[in-house]
């Protein structure tokens, strides 16, 4: 196995790629090795479908197909390698109808079609053994002694964005918003790694339409959250259990939650939210539930600990799962793309088993001391405070905006994230968004003329909402979001938090801080180019940083 | 005191100390580390690891459970091994395996007793709801429970032949000894009713969830149980990897859970190899030992499986000597030892 996909990759003297038995995710190496394959074969999809779209012929069950695959091979999403053998012989079939689809559009427009080679011709054995064979020839580095380290890297960068994409595009399609745009991009994607280019400005360039086919995955995602659920709205979150039978929901799917909830109505059955679902509770259409009693633990990094101490059932709906313990590996169910060999999946949405599961389970005995949190700062409401908010901006009760949002994890440095926050002047607001928030949602800000200081606009799902809320202050204030007092302080984990940056970068977002280390699959050459054209700095310390923000701003 | 340090299946390390005068499970036990075993006296081998460095003195047990072989390769039984410097050992199990508190104790009620075949019967029992565990029936599927008679005078260990459930359910297949104490209690007291002392889960022989690989059962007679256990847990999760059940017993009469594996047939991609060693009527499937069978499946396999056989001590035996000989990897074979009490 090689990969190096995320934050945690392991990093040495020799370079930086997890490549041994187990990744540091826990991944092991024949499922690393199965997910290079089934990428691989997607590639060769997705060479038929951008040449059968070309000639206006499309099969939206093999995109939708591309999405879902995609997703399962982002960090902390499926360990299951036998659910892989599953997905690459379905992806096989996938392209061979894709075959016939491109060559039918191109008899009937009259030409002859070309023979597509490259992973379109690669024949995936039939059997574990065959596979893991196989896997070189899919692996993410195969090439470099070829391409060069900054093509590769460049190529990987767009590898790992169009994870990010495929996963908030499959977000959004569960719940019935789609965009044909974001299929053509995918497939061009597609297309282009496979013919193997080197070019890397060329690559970046493909980058770019990534974070701009994201833009739309994230804004057809805010569309199909507030379409289903209405609004986020502030909303008193309690964060501590209360005596009863109980269920905990993590990962990132309100449709899997609303399944859930709906399963477990009027059955005595508290649901709690974990990690990344702490902004449902913010949506009305989900707090109309009674039995939604409120959020459990932290960040995902901490679910071995808090998971083992839940005395119910959980639900993995998305990312982020690490290795299930033995002491609730029984009580754990996956949802969607997430999967681990031997832990019960909800394949079908229906989750009346968990609804069983907890009332057999003990439950909470006793009330624990009520605690809260307020959450729900989507863009509806900051906007809908904007001439409070721009009067405070004028005035100089609010001198600047820092978004400290993203991923959390394990690395020591995370604390940068906390410091920030707790660090940033009175007369700052804070937005938060992602897991990152997690590290100090529960500390005292204060207010600034009634709006709080910090403002939780909700999962690193909803960067669209940020995004939202940053363009309209700047149309307010007739000025450029780079113009704006307004800092980004980005925390990356895993491939979204990589599309989003895509995004920044293609909306042409500048000086954004990444951290809290830069991936490792960018060349020196690479990392150049983005602070060079885009202002993108990698952390310092969190005083210097703070005064470096506000001296830019002033 | 001596540090002791345990490599699970699946590459976790677990660490503890042990006094010269512990057994390794005792010592384990104190630091809280609760590692499968069974009976504690070095007859059942459910306890059994191999010795990577590190001497150990064994205290008596049975062949049954550590033969001369295994005992010369390295293996050890952790309840009658205590240590004499410090030692590594592999362990043949995940770190799932591997508890944190003592084996649960709970109260379950007989719901159901019929026969199984001839000389076997199957029971059914229900837990109690606990203040503790709930009413839910967890553990892995192919572990075994302990079961204490109702008036206390007896406890046997019996593998579960159904998957964990939220019902609270235990059913399991037990062959009648004659004089056994709990066979005389099925064969002429048991009723529907009965409240029964479980200690469990436990046990070792579970599958390797994370191997891509084929997986074949070996069974002879109720060691046909823990199969019917992870062939049901390999239904509910719906995985499409092959599957191959070698059943076998010494006469027609003897099968039983046809209709169970009939159900698994029509749900999994299994194949199925019923094998009667002294067929009395007219059979027409395996004549011979399902390690008969199993060696002829394999010399035809494109693909090397894990294997998991559980039966009496000689079956066990058999079985691993045509595997290894067919090229199946000592580790790849994973066995639960029945012996009669």
């Amino acid at each position: 196995m090689f990969c190096y996909q995320c934050e945690q990759t392991y990093r040495s003297d020799e370079g930086a790629g997890c490549a041994g038995a187990k990744g540091m995710c826990g991944k092991d190496a024949a499922t690393a090795d199965l997910q290079d394959i089934l990428l691989y074969v997607c590639e060769g999809v997705g060479q038929y479908l951008h040449r059968a779209r070309q000639l206006g012929a499309t099969d939206i069950e093999a995109d939708r197909f591309i999405l879902f695959a995609f997703f399962t091979t982002l960090t902390n999403v499926n360990f299951n390698a036998a659910k892989f053998v599953e997905l690459i012989h379905q992806a096989s079939q996938i392209r061979d109808r894709a075959k016939a689809l491109y060559e039918n559009a191109a008899r009937a427009a009259a030409k002859i079609p070309q023979t597509v080679l490259g992973p379109a011709a690669f024949v995936p054995a039939s059997n574990m053994a065959g596979l893991s064979a196989q896997a070189s020839e899919a692996a993410v580095r195969k090439d470099a002694a070829i391409l060069g380290e900054d093509a590769v890297g460049a190529r990987a960068l767009i590898l790992y964005g169009l994870k990010g994409v495929c996963a908030y595009a499959h977000h959004a399609r569960v719940l019935g918003e789609e965009r044909d745009a974001i299929y053509a991009t995918v497939e061009h994607a597609l297309d282009m790694l496979a013919r193997e280019e080197r070019d890397v400005a060329t690559l970046l360039d493909e980058a770019l339409a990534l974070g701009r086919a994201n833009f739309l995955a994230m804004e057809a995602l805010d569309a199909a959250n507030t379409g289903a659920f209405g609004s986020p709205t502030p909303t008193s979150v309690r964060v501590t259990p209360i005596k009863g039978k109980a269920i905990l929901v993590s990962g990132h799917d309100l449709k899997d939650l609303h399944a859930i909830l709906e399963a477990t109505k009027d059955k005595g059955v508290n649901v709690y939210t974990h990690g990344e679902m702490l902004p449902a509770h913010s949506y009305p259409k989900l707090k109309a539930y009674p039995h939604l009693a409120g959020n459990y633990g932290g960040a995902w990094q901490d679910q071995q600990k808090e998971f083992a101490e839940f005395p119910g059932p959980i639900v993995m709906t998305s990312n982020c799962l690490i290795e299930p313990q033995p002491r609730y590996r029984g009580r754990i169910f996956t949802a969607g793309p997430v999967g681990w060999a031997g832990v019960r999946h909800i394949a079908d949405e229906n989750f009346a088993v968990v609804a069983q599961a907890a009332q057999a389970l003990p439950g909470f005995t006793e009330d624990a001391p009520e605690k809260t949190i307020t959450i729900g700062f989507g863009r509806d409401t900051v906007l809908g405070v904007a001439d409070k908010v721009i009067d405070a901006v004028k005035s100089g009760a609010i001198r600047h905006f820092f978004l400290v949002g993203g991923c959390d994890g394990a690395a020591p440095g995370r604390n940068y994230y906390s410091d920030f926050a707790d660090e940033a002047p009175e007369d700052t607001v804070i937005l938060t968004l992602g897991c990152g928030k997690y590290r100090f949602n529960k500390h005292d800000f204060g207010t600034i003329g009634g709006l709080p200081r910090l403002l939780d606009m909700g999962q690193c799902n909803d960067a669209y909402s940020a995004l939202v809320v940053a363009t309209k202050l700047a149309e307010a204030f007739g000025v450029g979001v780079n113009e704006l007092p307004l800092s980004l302080i980005v925390s990356w984990f895993e491939q979204k938090a990589a599309a989003v940056l895509l995004t920044l970068l293609a909306l042409g977002v500048r000086n954004v801080r990444i951290g809290p280390t830069l991936p490792a699959f960018l060349t020196p050459a690479l990392v150049d180019v983005l602070v060079e054209k885009f202002g993108v700095q990698p952390l310092g310390d969190a005083k210097s940083d703070i005064a470096a923000s506000l001296a830019r701003a002033a | 005191m001596y540090k002791v340090s345990l490599l699970t299946r699946d590459g976790a390390t677990i660490a503890f100390d042990a006094e010269p005068s512990d057994t390794l499970l005792d010592a384990a036990e104190r630091a809280s580390i609760y590692l499968p075993s069974s009976c504690r006296e070095g007859g059942c081998g459910a306890c059994r690891v191999a010795r990577a460095s590190g001497e150990v003195e064994l205290m008596s047990y049975s062949s049954a459970a550590l033969s001369e072989d295994e005992r010369m390769a390295g293996d050890i039984l952790l309840c009658r091994a205590r240590a004499r410097g410090d030692l590594a050992l592999r362990a043949p199990f995940d770190e799932a395996a591997v508890g944190s508190a003592p084996v649960p104790e709970r109260r379950a009620t007989l719901v159901a007793l019929e026969p199984a075949g001839s000389g076997a019967v199957r029971l059914q029992l229900q837990y109690e709801d606990d203040p503790t565990f709930g009413s839910a029936a967890q553990f892995a599927a192919g572990q075994f429970v302990e079961l204490t008679l109702p008036d206390g005078s007896a406890k046997r260990s019996y593998s579960l032949a159904n998957a964990p459930n939220w019902d609270g359910t235990l059913e399991l297949f037990i062959r009648l000894q004659p004089h056994g104490a709990f066979s005389n209690y099925l064969r002429d007291r048991a009723a529907v009713g009965d409240t029964l002392l479980v200690r469990g889960p436990q046990g070792q022989f579970t599958l390797d969830e994370a191997s891509p690989a084929p997986r074949w059962f070996v069974v002879g007679g109720t060691g046909l149980a823990p199969a019917l256990s992870m062939l049901r847990q390999i239904g509910e999760f719906a995985d499409q990897r092959p599957c191959r059940l070698f059943f076998g017993v010494n006469k027609v009469d003897e099968l039983f859970a046809l209709d169970v594996i009939d159900e698994l047939q029509a749900a999994l991609p299994l194949v199925v190899t019923l094998c009667v060693w002294k067929p009395e009527q007219d059979w027409r499937g395996f004549v011979g030992t399902p390690v008969a069978a199993l060696a002829q499946a394999l010399s035809s396999a494109t693909e090397r499986p894990d294997i998991y056989v559980c039966g009496p001590p000689a079956l066990i035996a058999a079985t691993e000597e045509t595997a290894r000989s067919c090229g199946v990897p000592h580790d790849r074979i994973f066995s639960e030892k029945f012996t009669a009490a």
